[in-house]
């Protein structure tokens, strides 16, 4: 199948740098898949589940944050605040931060922080999300 | 003369300084070289970030968003204007906090009503002092910075541009300018400038690739712009606390070396007193016993 380079950066590492046949990163609007010689575009990408097929027909899923991903000349670059594969997530912290943002949800607050809390709780659901998905597979 | 003991006295009060002092400085430095892995491992998202913005506005010159607005119709003296401090969290850090304090009191010279978002105690302690309008609830500290922090602040600062509290935002911070040297900076973060951006010049009749924005300009924008802003602080704290470990490191590596020069200088003295106590011993028993054998004679 053909194949076009991904590059995902997250804010503090470079998360992968290779090739890659299909990628289906969450937008908006819903997914948006993307194959080899893609149109050029840069698609606003929020937070959820990003997965990867590498070469050879193998699917990795990626947590991801919010962000975008760039596609121009058969090359992707998507940037992201985060990035963790399923096995590095902590499914403990990411309970608790989930409480914590539920918590504090309940409470009155500005509307600013009202958006924080939103945005972490929706990372903390995600996060678990990805880590019960991988936790299915390997049984 | 000081009597040997108190010399003595003297020289172990400065070698237990000295101890802390080296203590210190080994300290700073290993912060120091985690600081350094922490910009780096950032670097690559941040000038991605940066070529996108520049890429798009390259692609779409006529883009007019809220984030590159100069609101011009604003008087410059009722121009809000507001500027993050990062200073430290203690002192001991040679003149790192100074020069902070110093390139934002000649911010706050510049006709607009100030609004002050300081980081770490000892900034925070000097403006509370002095006649200016600070957010007290910023209340951030600069020892470890992370994204979390860094989106915190980014979060407070957008809202209150997008309101219209704020018409320009600057960051004032320490930046490594090499591993000896670091100077005090003033960026301004909001509005985004377009010249910011190494926009390519290129000839007319080269053809340019299309780039479509999903799902649509304003949204990609929406999504860059905050990650943007919140890169540059994130990098701005970074380097700051790189700066500030830089400068406590220097300044303890000079205490050190101006232990050790006092501490030279003490056993030269301690030494003489010494000598001269047991010259003195001598003489005095040597004239003892003379006197003694004039007295037999």
């Amino acid at each position: 199948m053909a194949e076009f380079s991904l590059k995902i950066i997250a804010s503090d590492r470079l998360f992968y740098e290779g090739k890659c046949e299909k990628l289906v990163i969450p937008a908006p609007d819903g997914e948006v898949g993307i194959l080899a010689n893609h149109e050029n575009m840069v698609i606003a990408v929020t937070v959820g589940d990003a997965r990867v097929q590498l070469p050879g027909g193998e699917w990795v899923d990626v947590a991801v944050g919010a962000g975008f991903a760039e596609v121009v000349n058969n090359r992707v670059i998507l940037l992201v605040d985060t990035a963790e594969k399923p096995g590095e997530i902590d499914a403990r912290r990411a309970e608790e931060a989930k409480e914590r943002a539920e918590e504090q949800l309940r409470q009155k607050q500005s509307q600013q922080e009202y958006y924080q809390t939103q945005a972490s709780l929706a990372r903390a659901m995600n996060r678990l999300r990805i880590s019960k998905e991988g936790q299915r597979w390997n049984l | 003369m000081a009597n040997t003991k108190e010399i003595q006295t003297r020289i172990n009060s400065v070698k237990e300084t000295m101890k802390i002092t080296n203590a210190m400085y080994m300290i700073s430095s290993s912060k120091l070289r985690q600081a350094r892995q922490k910009l780096a491992d950032t670097e690559p998202y941040f000038y991605a970030l940066q070529g996108e913005i520049a890429r798009i506005l390259r692609h779409v010159p006529e883009l007019t968003h809220p984030y590159f607005d100069k609101r011009e119709g604003v008087e410059p003296e009722q121009r809000k204007i507001g500027s993050i401090v990062v200073s430290a969290d203690k002192g001991l850090a040679g003149g790192y906090n100074h020069d902070i304090v110093k390139l934002e009191e000649e911010l706050l010279t510049m006709p607009g009503e100030h609004k002050l978002f300081v980081l770490g105690e000892l900034g925070r302690h000097y403006f509370a002092k002095h006649d200016v309008g600070i957010d007290m609830n910023f209340q951030y500290v600069v020892q470890k910075p992370s994204m979390h922090r860094a989106r915190n602040i980014s979060s407070t600062i957008l809202e209150a541009f997008n309101k219209g509290e704020l018409d320009e935002v600057y960051i004032v911070y320490t930046r490594m300018e090499n591993s000896m040297e670091s100077k005090t900076e003033k960026v301004k973060l909001l509005p985004l400038e377009t010249t910011d951006f190494k926009i390519m010049r290129m000839p007319l009749n080269m053809y340019r690739e299309e780039i479509e924005l999903y799902p649509s300009a304003d949204s990609v924008m929406n999504s860059i712009v905050p990650n943007y802003i919140t890169g540059m602080i994130y990098g701005c704290l970074v380097e700051s606390y790189s700066s500030e470990q830089n400068a406590r490191m220097m300044a303890m590596q000079s205490a050190t070396d101006s232990a050790k020069k006092i501490i030279k200088e003490l056993s030269v003295l301690y030494n003489r007193a010494r000598q001269n106590a047991i010259t003195q011993e001598l003489t005095e028993v040597v004239s003892g016993a003379n006197a003694q054998k004039r007295k037999r004679k």
